[in-house]
């Protein structure tokens, strides 16, 4: 019983950071209207800086957090202003390879310069835990899943309850809409393709933590969020956060329960993709 | 209403100019004397390059054929993987190497129906996620397969084409790639043209004209990831071994895509032209980048989709109407 709460409780910590990356695409997807293919790279490029921060400078990442963050969005509108901005009006395919290519580019220009090797950043609080009555939890994995609910918090407060929020969920609905209005559209686009950025950002300083900083980090995660993004269906942004909690605690109970479950629970999101599509493409033919 | 027949007609005849058969039929004489160059003791070396060239053209212009129907695959590693394991394992099995290698590309393709049955029905984005999805998967669970099945990790060892003999493998695929621009020629001039451009331009506006969207959109799945495949197959026999993250690197994914847009969407030159000229510069620079060469791939599929959206071919045909060709 205590292995079944255990490992329920240790889904549900690794849901944090996947929600964090899944909102910020699905915040690109939602809003901009782009699948945004290089979103694990802005992850890769948060655990980075928060990598070199601490190894060079000696700046905890939890206090780089937010400079990685700022810093990753300023990114992040830079190539909505020099690549993304001049397709929205291709066609998908387009949009999609350019995104693509992109990552490539991200990803090899860092093993390049840094090479393959994973890089781990040390903290005090590592090897830290908390246990409640049977329970433990890693001091790092509990500091990871309360930031990652503090920025949630913050973005769905933005989206719910202020002008900018109605503004990008207004542009998300009907961009001409949107447009005739009076919203500044291509502002708007701007801010939510820096934000998804940072959002990825911030997950990849407690990736960085947590697991390690590495040229292909990214793709692992933003595989893992392309599958809650489908299931909540592209661009739904409140269905993300339930569906980051299902593939967090089936990864969970299929480490935990399923013989050589470590293998396999890479494969648990490819059955969510699977799974959800069959369910819909059913749904949509009937 | 009432379409002219003089119109219809228009629209049913090949618009393949001997203009654009010319140059193809050149590329094909020239590779066809490549071999039997004299080409001294570099002729090894070269000849290497000018097969994994021809296998480069095959994944490329195999790619462009599902492009054509508006779907951007980035599983191309998976079906080019599926042939080259499907291969293997069927020789080990005690087939002849000329059934094992049809026979491996029809499984492949049959794999790209059922993968194919669940995403086509939903829009193009799901497709591009599920498809990305589906060769991590593949590649996982290759891995993870007892040993004495597939290899686990550490991969198959696979006998060598032909015995071996690299004149006669470059010359395997060079027919190989001539089958598949004959399909690719055959796809540009007939009934599927028409229903992928419908297709690729508005999907839901095709099916209101009576396209079967999801038919056609399998069977230009099931054509590409046949002959992705076959590609594989060449790879596996050529280099002998065969590990999951040698043969489904998301390389193979993304270098027949950046070549394709590259070369020229939607024509069956601009892939073969792109995988020629990228091949080459990829042996050139290799000395100078090593680590991270893909890079390269990044920056050249960026640069086509922003500047050269037409790519090499859009430069020899800037002066003629229709970007669609």
């Amino acid at each position: 019983m205590d292995l079944f709460l255990q490992t329920l409780l240790n889904g549900l910590l690794q849901s944090g950071i996947y929600a964090l990356v899944a909102s910020g695409l699905a915040l690109a997807v939602g809003v901009v209207g782009i699948v945004n293919f290089a979103h694990g790279e802005f992850l890769m490029l948060g655990a980075f800086m928060a990598w070199a921060a601490s190894a060079f400078l000696g700046i905890d990442p939890l206090l780089s957090l937010p400079i990685v963050a700022v810093a990753v969005f300023g990114v992040g509108a830079l190539t909505y202003r020099v690549s993304i901005r001049h397709v929205l009006l291709a066609p998908e395919l387009n949009q999609m390879l350019l995104t693509f290519g992109l990552g490539i580019l991200l990803q090899n220009l860092a093993l390049m310069l840094l090479g393959g090797n994973t890089r781990t950043v040390t903290t005090p609080y590592q090897a830290s835990s908390l246990n409640i009555g049977e329970l433990s939890i890693g001091g790092p994995k509990a500091i990871a899943f309360g930031l990652a609910v503090v920025v949630l918090g913050a973005l769905y407060f933005t989206l719910y309850r202020t002008v900018l929020g109605r503004q990008m969920r207004a542009v998300a609905q009907n961009r001409r809409g949107a447009q005739l209005i009076g919203i500044p559209v291509d502002r708007v686009y701007l801010i939510a393709f820096g934000v998804s950025c940072g959002l990825a950002a911030v997950a990849g300083v407690l990736v960085s933590v947590l697991l390690f900083a590495s040229p292909t980090v990214g793709l692992v995660f933003a595989l893992k969020a392309f599958a809650i993004i489908v299931m909540a269906g592209l661009g739904n942004l409140t269905g993300v956060l339930w569906a980051s909690v299902i593939l967090g605690l089936s990864e969970a109970l299929v480490q935990t329960y399923v013989p050589g479950g470590g293998g396999w629970s890479d494969a648990v999101f490819f059955l969510m993709i699977f799974g959800t599509l069959v369910i819909r493409s059913f749904r949509k033919a009937a | 209403m009432g379409t002219p027949a003089s119109k219809r007609q228009a629209a049913r005849k090949p618009d393949i100019t001997g203009v654009a058969l010319v140059p193809l039929a050149i590329f094909f004489l020239l590779a066809l004397a490549f071999p039997f160059l004299p080409l001294g003791d570099l002729g090894a070396f070269l000849l290497q390059i000018g097969f994994f060239t021809l296998v480069a053209g095959i994944m490329a212009l195999s790619w462009d054929i599902l492009a054509r129907s508006g779907q951007v695959s980035l599983a191309h590693a998976a079906f080019y993987g599926l042939g080259a394991y499907g291969y293997a394992l069927l020789l080990k099995t005690g087939l002849v190497w000329s059934l094992a290698m049809p026979l491996a590309a029809l499984g492949a393709g049959v794999v790209s129906l059922l993968v194919g049955a669940v995403t086509m029905r939903l829009s193009g984005m799901y497709f591009a996620i599920a498809t990305l999805a589906f060769t991590e998967v593949v590649r996982t669970i290759i891995q993870n397969l007892p040993e004495d099945v597939a290899g686990g990790a550490n991969g198959l060892l696979v006998p060598a084409l032909l015995g071996g003999n690299s004149r006669g493998q470059y010359l395997l695929a060079l027919l190989l790639l001539a089958l598949t621009a004959s399909v690719s020629l055959a796809v540009r001039t007939g009934r599927l043209h028409h229903a992928f451009a419908a297709i690729r331009q508005g999907e839901e506006t095709a099916r209101v004209l009576g396209v079967s969207t999801v038919r056609y959109k399998l069977a230009a799945f099931f054509i590409s990831s046949f002959l992705a495949a076959l590609a594989g197959v060449l790879y596996a026999g050529k280099t002998f071994f065969i590990s999951p993250l040698d043969t489904f690197s998301l390389a193979n994914s993304i270098a027949p895509l950046t070549t394709s847009i590259f070369g020229g969407l939607y024509t069956t030159l601009g892939p073969i032209l792109g995988a020629t000229v990228l091949r080459i510069a990829e042996e050139a620079l290799h000395n100078v980048v090593k680590n991270g060469y893909l890079v390269v791939y990044g920056l050249v599929l960026m640069l086509s989709i922003l500047w050269l959206p037409r790519g090499l071919m859009g430069l020899f045909r800037r002066g003629r109407h229709g970007g669609d060709l």
